[in-house]
């Protein structure tokens, strides 16, 4: 108890001297956090030596010292598995890290020399040191803050909304089971049981065919939670607000309120600690997202991708620090927002990704300027796969690049053009994307930092600030 | 007279690709030779609007001919007064011409020179327009601009700054990102040393005049100093000053001062009245001393300014109040030297 108060105390020091920041790497799942947790662990342990973070103003002045992993904040949290991916990138052929199944936490002590005063002050001889939180989790836990909105009834009204055609027939089985079912004959355990158990399977089904905006997250990573009664519900599908009065007035035993009990005990005892814990003392925000995925998958999916993302960012706090917002209620009051996977388009294609990146968000990014939150958006490849070339045709020259896709075959190719904007419903439908899934690059030498596209700008827009 | 087209009825699905769709993903053979990723060498830019709402170019065609032409006949009339006096022995007037015709030769590689330099100083203002649109370059024009800036500054391919400019450069990085590191790599040395120029020799001139006993000197001092100090800061941004860009360099800077003069000054109004209240504290002599240098300093940084090849952005242009102190420090250091305590 005393240590953990000293641990309080000497925590509540820090952010005062604002000398430790925590930082939300926030993402659907495959948008790629791991990679980037693992490339900024990488990058910034190398940092004045091997690494090449030149768009990081502290590190291209020479000031960056390095950074040290140290004890972690919650001894009750696995620590990240940074060497378990170091190992996966190293292996032969090199794969990528093993997608997260679990919480975990990395603190990070990154040493500095303050920066000069003005441009010709004289350099500051002492170093000094920030702390940076980092916080790993599975992407598909992650939709489950914006349930923290609804009760029962909303949330199965949002549910057949979100059910789009594409959707409905991927859920179709569920549909048939639950259709038989009333909200006020009596539950039989077994039978919702049963019923969960097809939920769970469409919302699986749907992830795979590349839908992002599936609720409840535990359903498709449950975790320690498989097979208990708190995630044996679903939404109920023809029930809406006009039938409020008549369903509370059921029996405490029907199916409505059955429901209604599991979905309000998963929301106290699931979601509500996970965000009390860990979502809600954020400093700095990075959101990955995966545009090139989305494009794969279609229209359908993009808008789903969208809608996600900008119900995700609602559950986060943003606005201005100060230092009493600093000390108790920290506030997201910088973000970045990056595409990322850039090094599977060609260079010359990275401004219409960030442009599209834009426009996926939209309204997430009106409701911030709105804040008046400072955002950047650009796009970023945190472990590079590919090697930028250009290939002679015709006397032209044309960008390739060069890698070896996820089938373990060497390839030289033009993934294809990325769309400035949303391109059109039969766009799709004549053309559509398919850009291809590399392999990391085999490392020559094990000492060396991981290739990467643009990981030192977005540290130094997240960071930047406090090395100075 | 050409016959109407006759009506004709499309399929509905063979229209063509809309030229506006993405490129659709090619692969290549791996035999194919593929080169490292250079930077395509595309069209040059039209010229934009910047460039026809500047100044219209005069050019002094009637000046130009008059000296160019009196330099001609006056050589022509040299060379035959020399013919003609080796024909008819008369060394004197022989010896007379072949000097004017060495004069002659000397004022046209000077006239030559002047206008070279000239040129040159309008090379490096397109230059520098064109470095101030980097952030909106692509990557490939980007990457032109550097290889330009380089030889601009003079320096050789294997330049330790260029060469860490090169290990840091992507092939990924977009116009804004190279500006970065152009600033950085190449152009910090040469701020840094541009800035204690300045510092050193705003300080000498004030210095100078807190102790120079007359006024008419003081003025000479001035101006000689400052136009050294001008010539060197422009030879540190790889301009090469002759007489006549040396004249209009300094008219510019002149105007600048001028015009930057009352919203700096409305700016920085609090450092100035620090600075008088400073000033009062020394001697007149010694007062004025530190007016002239913070006046030479800020000259200084005008044409830091006006010559530095990439524009400074806002956050690190250099300030007078940077220098305010160091240029205090001398003069009171000189103050207390001249007068032992009591």
């Amino acid at each position: 108890m005393r240590q953990t108060l000293a641990r309080e105390v000497t925590n509540l020091l820090e952010r005062g001297r604002d000398r430790q920041l925590r930082l939300a790497v926030t993402g659907l799942s495959r948008a790629g956090k791991t990679a980037f947790l693992t490339s900024l662990v990488n990058q910034l342990r190398h940092a004045g030596l091997e690494a090449r973070l030149d768009l990081m103003a502290c590190a291209r002045e020479g000031r960056l010292l390095g950074a040290r992993r140290v004890a972690q904040q919650d001894l009750a949290v696995p620590r990240f598995p940074y060497d378990e991916a170091m190992a996966a990138l190293d292996e032969t052929p090199p794969r990528w890290p093993d997608p997260t199944r679990g919480i975990s936490e990395l603190r990070l002590q990154i040493r500095y020399r303050p920066g000069r005063h003005g441009l010709f002050g004289m350099m500051n001889a002492d170093s000094a040191t920030l702390t940076l939180d980092l916080f790993d989790y599975p992407g598909e836990w992650l939709l489950d803050l914006p349930l923290l909105e609804h009760d029962f009834l909303s949330w199965s009204e949002r549910q057949q909304a979100a059910l789009t055609p594409a959707r409905r027939e991927l859920a179709a089985d569920w549909l048939e089971a639950v259709a038989e079912l009333t909200p006020d004959s009596t539950a039989d355990e077994a039978e919702l049981a049963a019923i969960a158990e097809r939920y769970a399977a469409t919302l699986r089904a749907a992830r795979e065919a590349g839908f992002a905006d599936l609720q409840p997250g535990r359903f498709l990573l449950p975790g320690d939670l498989a097979g208990a009664p708190v995630l044996q519900f679903f939404p109920l599908p023809g029930v809406g607000e006009a039938d409020r009065q008549a369903l509370e007035a059921l029996p405490e035993d029907s199916v409505y309120h059955t429901l209604s009990r599991r979905f309000a005990h998963y929301q106290q005892h699931v979601v509500k600690p996970f965000y009390r814990e860990h979502f809600r003392r954020f400093d700095r925000q990075i959101v990955l997202v995966d545009v090139l995925g989305a494009l794969n998958a279609g229209p359908e999916r993009f808008e789903d991708l969208s809608r996600a993302l900008s119900t995700l960012m609602r559950s986060f706090q943003y606005g201005k620090r100060s230092l009493v917002s600093r000390l108790f209620a920290p506030r997201i009051d910088r973000l970045a927002i990056a595409a990322t996977k850039a090094d599977h388009v060609t260079p010359e294609q990275h401004a219409n990704l960030v442009t599209l990146l834009e426009a996926l968000l939209a309204e997430p990014i009106q409701d911030l300027r709105f804040a008046d939150i400072p955002v950047k958006a650009l796009s970023l490849a945190s472990i590079r796969a590919t090697q930028s070339r250009e290939v002679e045709r015709q006397g032209r020259r044309f960008p390739a690049l060069r890698g070896t896709t996820q089938a373990g075959e060497e390839a030289l190719l033009f993934p294809g053009e990325v769309p400035a904007q949303i391109p059109e419903t039969d766009f799709w439908q004549r053309q559509g994307f398919a850009f291809e899934h590399f392999r990391p690059l085999p490392r020559d030498a094990r000492g060396d930092a991981l290739p990467h596209i643009r990981l030192d700008a977005a540290l130094d827009w997240l960071i930047g600030d406090k090395l100075s | 007279m050409t016959s109407p087209r006759p009506r004709q009825r499309f399929s509905l699905d063979d229209a063509t690709p809309n030229p506006a769709d993405p490129r659709p993903a090619e692969h290549y053979p791996l035999d194919v030779t593929s080169h490292a990723h250079e930077e395509e060498d595309d069209a040059t830019r039209a010229p934009g609007l910047d460039t026809a709402l500047a100044r219209p170019r005069k050019r002094r065609w009637g000046l130009l001919t008059l000296l160019g032409g009196s330099l001609a006949l006056g050589a022509v009339e040299a060379g035959r007064t020399l013919y003609q006096a080796t024909l008819g022995g008369d060394p004197l007037s022989g010896a007379w011409s072949a000097l004017l015709l060495l004069a002659l030769g000397l004022g046209g590689s000077a006239l030559a020179r002047e206008l070279w330099r000239l040129r040159r100083l309008r090379r490096h203002a397109v230059l520098r327009e064109q470095l101030d649109a980097l952030p909106e370059a692509s990557a490939a024009q980007a990457g032109r601009l550097a290889e330009r800036l380089r030889e601009q500054l003079q320096l050789d391919r294997d330049d330790p700054h260029w060469q860490a400019f090169c290990a840091a450069h992507q092939p990924h990085h977009d116009g804004a990102e190279t500006r970065t590191l152009l600033a950085h790599h190449l152009l910090a040395p040469r701020d840094r040393e541009a800035r204690r120029l300045i510092s050193r020799m705003s300080g000498d001139t004030a210095v100078m005049v807190a102790v120079s006993p007359m006024t008419l000197v003081d003025m000479l001092l001035v101006a000689w100093r400052n136009l050294a100090m001008l010539e060197r800061i422009t030879t540190l941004y790889g301009l090469e000053l002759g007489y006549a860009s040396r004249l209009r360099l300094f008219r510019q800077v002149l105007a600048n001062l001028a015009f930057a003069g009352v919203t700096e000054i409305a700016s920085e109004a609090s450092m100035e009245l620090f600075s008088m209240n400073l000033a009062s504290k020394l001697s007149t002599r010694a007062g004025q001393g530190l007016g002239i240098g913070l006046l030479s300093a800020r000259l200084g940084l005008r044409a830091m300014r006006l010559t530095r090849p990439l524009p400074f952005d806002d956050t690190d242009n250099p300030r007078l109040g940077d220098l305010r102190h160091e240029l205090w420090q001398r003069v009171r250091r000189l103050e207390e030297s001249a007068t032992p305590p009591r």
